[in-house]
């Protein structure tokens, strides 16, 4: 394993029951500053993988090592000191913060559990905590109620980094807010990325916040990897077409970005049930007879960059669906 | 004009929290109204439906429905405009549905307090299904059964198969992922189109807005403070506030990190 790894997450399997949510997923995180994302749809695994790093639901299979110790058997004092350098912001601040804590003892409680100060004593901590991620340290002493849906998922943010960890998990972080809120809220994360030297994976739906943020990116398709690389090459040109899918569904304000759409037929199958061949197959406009019999190896398309596609080497070439433009937009 | 809004103001208590001047939507158009979280989208929606006073909330001005007025009907005439000739979907399609009833038990129930026999209901049920690209078998399934993407169609279905004119859409693929999001965006274009509906369509993306929308109005902390048509407003907005959301909106062609 390379030294400049922070957490190396190998084949990573998490079964729910007879459900295989996440089926062989392997993502590296450099040390910070870093940032990875982890796209998909609902019913992808994304959260799940997240989830599983954070020790929160057990894996089946597979490797975790963080700075190289092996986190899947950690226990009691090792477990709580890995728990401190890796943590977690939801997406729904609403839940993730409890309703009758002012601010200061949602955070201060943090603090005190991880023996970082004494109950009664955090209050200067708190406030340096809520000044770090922009917000008025007088909200201390407010309700979540009170305040707005990006600023809870501030304080949630704030939490997070009490107790100074290295690694960031953000699962979808922004997806309840409207757009401007989201904007802070990535400008934050932009900012924190630098001034604490942070790794974070990134899960999200939505590859238009990806390239800001992240160095590279994994898309995932019911609980396997579809793709991963180098964000800016990965989407100028994607080698498979669930990525080129994902990427034309994005909106955009300019014109001349629009393009025209693969609109996917059909959900995301089910992990219990998954179609045999490609599990990507039933919804690929390119689909051809071995997607539907074989299933694809996820394997090297470029220097730094994997594809699990039988059709990886014309799509990453310029084989388009029909309908949608050979050159799109944005492309070089 | 299908629909006509004027001088409509929404307040609690005398505090006003959307004021639009001006707002009209034809058949065969889509027009948006954008703003974030607070500026009085929603308000202006529940007023036009008829529910903001459900909502303890006052309104006074005028909305119009192929010129007949709205405000100060009763509750019984309401009614019969509200699902029949003006349709509602909201963000969470999940909450629209009630867990315990099969999904075709909930669009037959609605179809039938608007007056249709049992018989009637189900077969304009499963034709509606059909013109939102979904399969009438599944009408047989528990609302839990469906996905979120699948649940918003079958809201639009039952707007279909009341034959409703006017679509009132409240954030309708907020909850939604970007690629399920695509497909009912397409699939309002596709009503606008083939069928003539007339669609306000509220959401605090401009993204969106720019991809759907013939014309748009920005709202902001209860107040229209632009309008025209979504081309104009994107290429040249004049509002300060029209310009703060434009920035916001991420997008693929932003710099990367540069590696």
């Amino acid at each position: 394993m390379a030294d400049d790894v922070l957490l190396d997450v190998r084949d990573l399997r998490v079964n729910f029951g007879p459900v295989r949510a996440v089926d062989g997923v392997s993502v590296a995180i450099r040390r910070g500053p870093f940032g990875i994302a982890l796209v998909g749809e609902s019913g992808s695994g994304k959260t799940t993988v997240g989830r599983a790093v954070l020790r929160l639901v057990p894996a089946a299979g597979g490797r975790i090592a963080f700075d190289g110790q092996d986190v899947l058997g950690l226990r009691g004092p090792g477990l709580r000191a890995y728990r401190r350098a890796v943590q977690i912001v939801f997406q729904d601040a609403d839940n993730s913060l409890d309703p009758r804590m002012r601010i200061e003892a949602t955070i201060g409680e943090v603090l005190v559990a991880h023996g970082l100060a004494r109950r009664g004593a955090v209050a200067d901590r708190v406030a340096a905590l809520l000044s770090e991620a922009a917000l008025d340290p007088a909200l201390a002493s407010r309700y979540p109620h009170q305040l707005s849906g990006g600023q809870r998922q501030r304080v949630a943010i704030a939490r997070a980094l009490a107790v100074s960890p290295r690694l960031l998990v953000l699962d979808e972080p922004t997806s309840a807010l409207d757009v401007t809120a989201q904007a802070r809220i990535l400008a934050l994360v932009r900012r924190l990325r630098d001034e604490r030297q942070l790794a974070y994976l990134l899960i999200t739906h939505n590859l238009a916040i990806i390239p800001g943020l992240c160095e590279q990116m994994v898309v995932l398709y019911l609980g396997g990897v579809a793709e991963t690389g180098p964000t800016g090459e990965l989407l100028a040109r994607p080698a498979h077409p669930y990525t080129l899918a994902l990427r034309s569904a994005v909106p955009e304000v300019e014109a001349a970005a629009r393009r025209s759409r693969i609109i996917l037929t059909g959900d995301t199958p089910h992990a219990a049930a998954p179609p045999p061949g490609c599990p990507f197959h039933p919804r690929c406009p390119l689909a051809v007879d071995i997607c539907r019999t074989r299933v694809p190896a996820l394997q090297a398309v470029a220097p730094g960059r994997q594809a699990a596609c039988h059709r990886a080497a014309e799509v990453l070439s310029g084989l388009r669906p029909p309908g949608a433009p050979a050159q799109l937009a944005g492309e070089p | 004009m299908k629909l006509e809004v004027r001088d409509l103001r929404v307040s609690f208590a005398g505090h006003p929290v959307a004021s639009v001047p001006e707002l009209t939507v034809d058949g065969g158009e889509i027009v948006g109204l954008v703003g974030e979280s607070g500026s009085g989208k929603s308000m202006t929606i529940l007023a036009i439906l008829g529910l903001a006073g459900t909502a303890g909330a006052a309104v006074t001005g005028s909305v119009r429905l192929d010129g007949q007025e709205l405000i100060g009907l009763s509750d019984a005439r309401l009614r019969a405009v509200r699902g029949a000739r003006i349709a509602a979907i909201f963000q969470s399609p999940s909450l629209a549905f009630n867990p315990v009833f099969r999904v075709g038990a909930i669009v037959s129930r609605a179809l039938r307090q608007h007056g249709l026999s049992a018989a009637e209901a189900g077969e304009r049920a499963d034709a509606a299904m059909r013109g939102v690209l979904l399969s009438p078998d599944l009408l047989r399934r528990y609302p839990a059964e469906l996905s979120g993407g699948q649940l918003q169609r079958v809201a639009i279905a039952l707007a279909l198969a009341l034959r409703a004119e006017v679509l009132l859409a409240d954030e309708p693929t907020s909850a939604l992922d970007v690629t399920v999001q695509a497909e009912v965006l397409e699939l309002l274009r596709e009503l606008r189109d083939s069928r003539g509906m007339a669609i306000l369509f509220v959401s605090h993306d401009l993204a969106v807005i720019a991809e759907l929308c013939d014309r748009v109005a920005v709202m902001r902390s209860g107040q229209v403070v632009e309008q025209g048509p979504t081309g104009q407003v994107i290429a040249a907005p004049r509002h300060d506030y029209t310009r703060e959301l434009l920035a916001a909106v991420p997008s693929l062609a932003d710099p990367g990190l540069g590696e």
